[in-house]
């Protein structure tokens, strides 16, 4: 029966009219998809195109501090959409202190209303919200509010708000319900009082001085958006920051908020969290250097310190779906399928995988096309560039300088760096010291590019293309061979010329 | 006192020996010259001088002190040539005195302008907000002098020697130049002499001289309050952006119906709705036909004729109390006064000078980079040639030439504009309508989410031939100015859709909706 049914499907690749008449009568569906974030939803819309009788289960569990929100996931909701628009805000917030340098006499102090903004992000995402229901819709997928979990390798059981049980078979199921912010679980009062990314966005009123715990890029981006609208905001580090990253870049990234006005408390870790009669926050903690032991009071905390697989609810044990001991995500193998016939996790719940949104939908897409018979091709999780949309955003392809000398040692690879001036920061009076461009290249032949950064305005609309290029396996040779787009900062990515191993100053001068 | 011989003779043969030098004695020459002092160097050569002891020779005399001439000095002189450079004016030339860097400084001011509209919208108040044209002119100032500066001091440290003045050729039977009387010579000349913006005589249209170029706006000491800018390429755009976005009432001219005429008509067409969107008051078929002073200032007259209609009369209309009329019609070559005409370099029609695909001109040791040369006017583009030059007559690197395909290029219009590649109609002609796929796509950026001002994002792939290679990248939008670096190292690479479709997005931006087309 399989087989027929992609054989039937193999010669309507192209149409886009295939009728949806289901061969496979034992099932209801022909998938199931469970979670309707970024890769559920680009998985499901994608198999519905191609012919499949498709359903989508999508159910917010509210946060620790009862936060709900609609369909999309977590970065529509409480993710990559919200904090950009709270990182523009922030943007514009130093903005207007270049705008004194540009001529403009602004009387008077600068104010922020944490509502205004709240509002207007909040209203984009619901936006956001309506227009996947409608897609889901338009592309004849079925949307069901409902809580999924597994009965067997064809059967879900979806719950309703209500307690209503309904059933549902398919042919495949597709596990795609990401993960969820962590909470400490060993300091008191941390839940109780705290909050996470989940919570932030669809806060009312302004969370005031702020105690961030964590280094991870979601940490950073927050403390950045919050002190970039005037609030007082401290990280609190226990080792290293954006761990996984290149370190020399996550060392400019940390100085540039410390000058950005970003408090940092490192080699620190969180010992309790008390609410004082005042409403305020008193956060104790030790400095694992010295063991000291300090104190302070904060209108908000929030935890960044991970996140979590969405796996409890789901019944996989009972299935036998492998799950990794330690990170409780779930085991793929390189098409995401799991260790039970017909059932699929990808996206922030599969292990291994870059918890990032473009990879989840296009490793959905993928993952549609392979089910409904129409492709083969996996998802390549290599060379996948991001941007972490810090104060000074840092946007990256390929391997940082650490892993490029663990894979090639230190003699095979040639770094070329810059420390460049953006040319808006010149009239702005704003110090570029942080602005950084390395690009870390095979030493020997053409100077295969393994690794390239970027630190600066606009990283991620400069690193797009590069990654493009990376893709295409560019060599240094390619950047020198490319004119470059005067004046931006993107086009000192094509003039570096300065190896690490020389020695010589990286700072650029002139055109 | 050996080394001074060697030396000596090292110099006498690199003169001679200039078209015919092997690699292994590039290195012995390198190494010579960076173990003595410059000046002996020079000097040295100069008593061997068959031309008298009048003139001074070098190994690489550099005419204009732009970008393209600079790069190429300074190049020149890190691979051990004996380099001067003459410069009547400011050193940096176009770019850094009255193009890229000071545009880009008004343009950055300007783009402060749309933030403080929409500062209220994201959850700032700003109170009340005056612009100060004379603070932001200070300080643009400040910066260029600061960059001249810089130049100079590059110079110096390369121990390349500037002559200030005007340099012409003289009539030695060895190319020589005349720089306020006194002569220089060199086995490789190369003119950087740049461009200018074009005018128009008072002849042509009466009262023209009583405009200015885009050298004049960066003098202006105030904004003006009613501008006229005269043309439809990129400097038109740019200047009309500037001055309107800063809050000058700004009326631009234009001969037909959309500016940027040789961009995509994608681009062509959307910058000129942009335009008006801004609200820039955009006349369509027309040009002036006159223009008179008056005590409420100038009084400009324009003539409007839609071809398309032929039985309508032409219409005569007047724009009044003009205090900027900008002429932004094209720019030529600087070449007169460099007798370059008796030294056998030709030129084309409208006076560049031609040159071969290695920078020769039709004199042999006479070469020219940049916007002289009338192609592809860019700084990078000068700045590259005068480096690949470098390396070729200093370096024995014989192939060593700019390539001038998939040249990337941004207008700093509002929103920018980003291209790279054929345009969707030159890739038709090329290669065939059935050959040709397109991309596209436009959307809302998310920037303006929470604005009430709004601004679309425009993109479009050129793809060719079954493997769909990407010949063209064009895009308006916000971020495309730092967007098509990356793209265009990739297309020069020879990417394909498939390539693009490969690519993994980064999220969210507007960049990855170019590896997302469908």
């Amino acid at each position: 029966m399989a087989a027929l049914c992609r054989g039937r499907h193999r010669w309507k690749t192209n149409s886009l009219h295939v009728f949806t008449r289901n061969l496979t009568v034992k099932y209801d569906y022909d998938l199931v998809v469970i979670g309707g974030g970024s890769g559920g939803l680009a998985c499901s819309k994608e198999a519905a195109q191609l012919g499949q009788k498709v359903a989508v289960l999508d159910y917010v569990e509210p946060s620790a501090q009862g936060t709900k929100w609609g369909l999309g996931g977590t970065c529509v909701n409480v993710g990559c959409i919200p904090k950009k628009l709270m990182h523009q805000a922030a943007l514009l917030g130093s903005a207007v202190k270049d705008a004194k340098k540009y001529g403009w006499q602004i009387s008077g102090t600068v104010s922020h209303d944490w509502a205004t903004m709240s509002d207007a992000v909040q209203n984009h995402v619901r936006s956001l919200n309506w227009g996947h229901r409608v897609q889901l819709q338009d592309k004849k997928v079925k949307y069901l509010n409902l809580k999924g979990s597994l009965l067997d390798e064809h059967t879900v059981k979806g719950l309703s708000k209500a307690g209503k049980e309904t059933i549902l078979t398919a042919k495949n199921i597709v596990i795609a319900t990401g993960g969820r912010p962590k909470y400490p679980t060993n300091v008191p009062g941390a839940m109780e009082h705290g909050i996470t990314s989940d919570d932030i966005f669809w806060l009312k009123k302004s969370p005031g001085k702020t105690l961030v715990v964590g280094a991870s890029y979601v940490a950073l981006e927050c403390a950045g958006f919050l002190t970039g609208i005037g609030l007082d905001t401290t990280v609190m580090v226990r080792s290293i920051a954006l761990r996984g990253f290149d370190q020399q870049i996550a060392g400019l990234v940390t100085d540039y908020m410390e000058d950005y006005g970003t408090r940092f408390a490192w080699q620190s870790v969180p010992k309790r969290v008390d609410k004082l009669s005042s409403g305020a926050l008193q956060v104790t903690w030790t400095n694992t250097q010295t063991g000291n032991e300090s104190q302070d009071t904060y209108d908000s905390v929030l935890w960044a310190v991970g996140r979590a697989p969405e796996t409890k609810a789901l019944g996989l044990d009972k299935l036998g779906v492998q799950l990794n001991k330690e990170t409780g995500k779930i085991v793929v193998a390189a098409d995401e399928s799991t260790s039970v016939p017909n059932i699929y996790a990808f996206g922030d719940i599969s292990e291994g995988r870059p918890e990032l949104t473009p990879t989840a939908i296009k490793a959905g897409k993928l993952l549609a096309h392979r089910l409904a018979g129409q492709s083969t091709e996996l998802m390549n999780y290599n060379n996948v560039a991001t941007t972490v949309f810090t104060p000074l955003e840092y946007g990256c392809v390929g391997l940082s300088e650490e892993e490029a000398e663990r894979r090639h040692a230190k003699d095979g690879i040639e770094v070329y760096h810059a420390f460049y001036k953006p040319l808006e920061f010149t009239v702005a009076e704003r110090d570029a010291k942080q602005c950084y461009i390395k690009v870390i290249c095979e030493r020997g032949g053409d100077q295969k590019i393994l690794g390239l950064h970027f630190t600066g305005p606009n990283a991620g609309e400069v690193t797009q293309g590069f990654a493009l290029g990376f893709q295409c396996g560019a060599s240094y040779s390619h950047l020198l061979q490319t004119v470059g787009i005067h004046p931006t900062c993107a086009e000192e990515v094509v003039k570096v010329n300065i190896t690490k191993r020389s020695g010589l100053d990286a700072t650029v001068t002139g055109c | 006192m050996h080394y001074a011989t060697d030396s000596f003779l090292v110099m006498a043969i690199s003169i001679q020996l200039t078209r015919t030098r092997a690699p292994c004695f590039f290195a012995l020459r390198q190494k010579l010259c960076s173990s003595f002092p410059r000046h002996r160097l020079i000097r040295r050569s100069m008593a061997s001088d068959p031309a008298g002891a009048d003139t001074t020779r070098f190994d690489f005399l550099v005419i204009g002190g732009g970008s393209g001439g600079l790069a190429g000095a300074r190049r020149a002189a890190e691979l051990g040539a004996a380099t001067a450079v003459i410069e009547s004016h400011k050193l940096g030339g176009t770019c850094v005195n009255v193009g890229c860097v000071p545009k880009k400084v008004m343009w950055n001011a300007a783009v402060h302008a749309e933030y403080l509209h929409d500062h209220s919208d994201y959850g700032f108040d700003v109170g009340s907000v005056r612009f100060s044209w004379e603070t932001l002119k200070a300080k643009r100032d400040a910066y260029v002098s600061h960059l001249n500066r810089i130049y100079r001091n590059n110079l110096d440290k390369s121990k390349i020697q500037t002559i200030q003045g005007h340099a012409r050729f003289t009539n030695d039977s060895e190319p020589t130049v005349e720089v306020n009387g006194k002569k220089y010579t060199a086995p490789h000349i190369l003119i950087a002499t740049g461009g200018q913006p074009s005018v128009l005589s008072d002849a042509e249209v009466p009262g023209a001289s009583l405009g200015i170029t885009s050298d004049g706006f960066f003098e202006l000491e105030t904004l003006p309050k009613r501008s006229v800018i005269v043309g439809a390429g990129y400097i038109a755009v740019e200047m009309a952006g500037i001055l309107s976005t800063l809050g000058s009432k700004t009326s631009l001219i234009i001969r037909q119906t959309g500016v940027l005429r040789n961009f995509d008509t994608f681009i062509s067409s959307n910058c000129t709705k942009e335009l008006q969107n801004n609200g820039v008051d955009l006349w369509k078929n027309s040009q002036v036909k006159s223009v008179i002073k008056t005590d409420s200032g100038l009084e400009v007259t324009l003539i409007t004729k839609d071809p398309e209609k032929k039985n309508e009369e032409e219409k005569i209309s007047t724009i009044q109390e003009v205090d900027c009329l900008l002429w932004a019609i094209g720019r030529q070559p600087n070449i007169s006064g460099l007798n370059i005409g008796e030294m056998g370099v030709d030129t084309d029609e409208r006076g560049h000078i031609i040159v071969d695909e290695f920078q020769n001109t039709s004199r042999s040791g006479i070469y020219a980079v940049g916007d002289v040369c009338g192609k592809a006017l860019l700084t990078p583009v000068a700045i590259a040639a005068g480096r690949k030059l470098a390396h070729r007559l200093f370096e024995g690197k014989k192939d060593s030439k700019l390539d001038y395909s998939c040249i990337p290029t941004v207008v700093f219009s509002h929103p920018p504009i980003g291209t790279v590649g054929l345009t969707e109609e030159e890739a038709i002609k090329s290669r065939g309508k059935e050959n040709i796929k397109i991309y596209k796509t436009s959307f809302t950026p998310m920037y303006h989410a929470m604005t009430t001002r709004k601004s679309q994002c425009i993109m479009k792939l050129v793809c060719v031939g079954k493997e769909e290679r990407v010949v063209g990248l064009h895009m308006q939008g916000l971020g495309c100015d730092e967007m098509l670096q990356g793209f265009a190292v990739a297309i020069k690479m020879g990417a394909t859709k498939a390539d693009f479709d490969k690519t993994v997005a980064i999220h969210p931006t507007s960049s990855e909706e170019f590896v997302t087309m469908r």
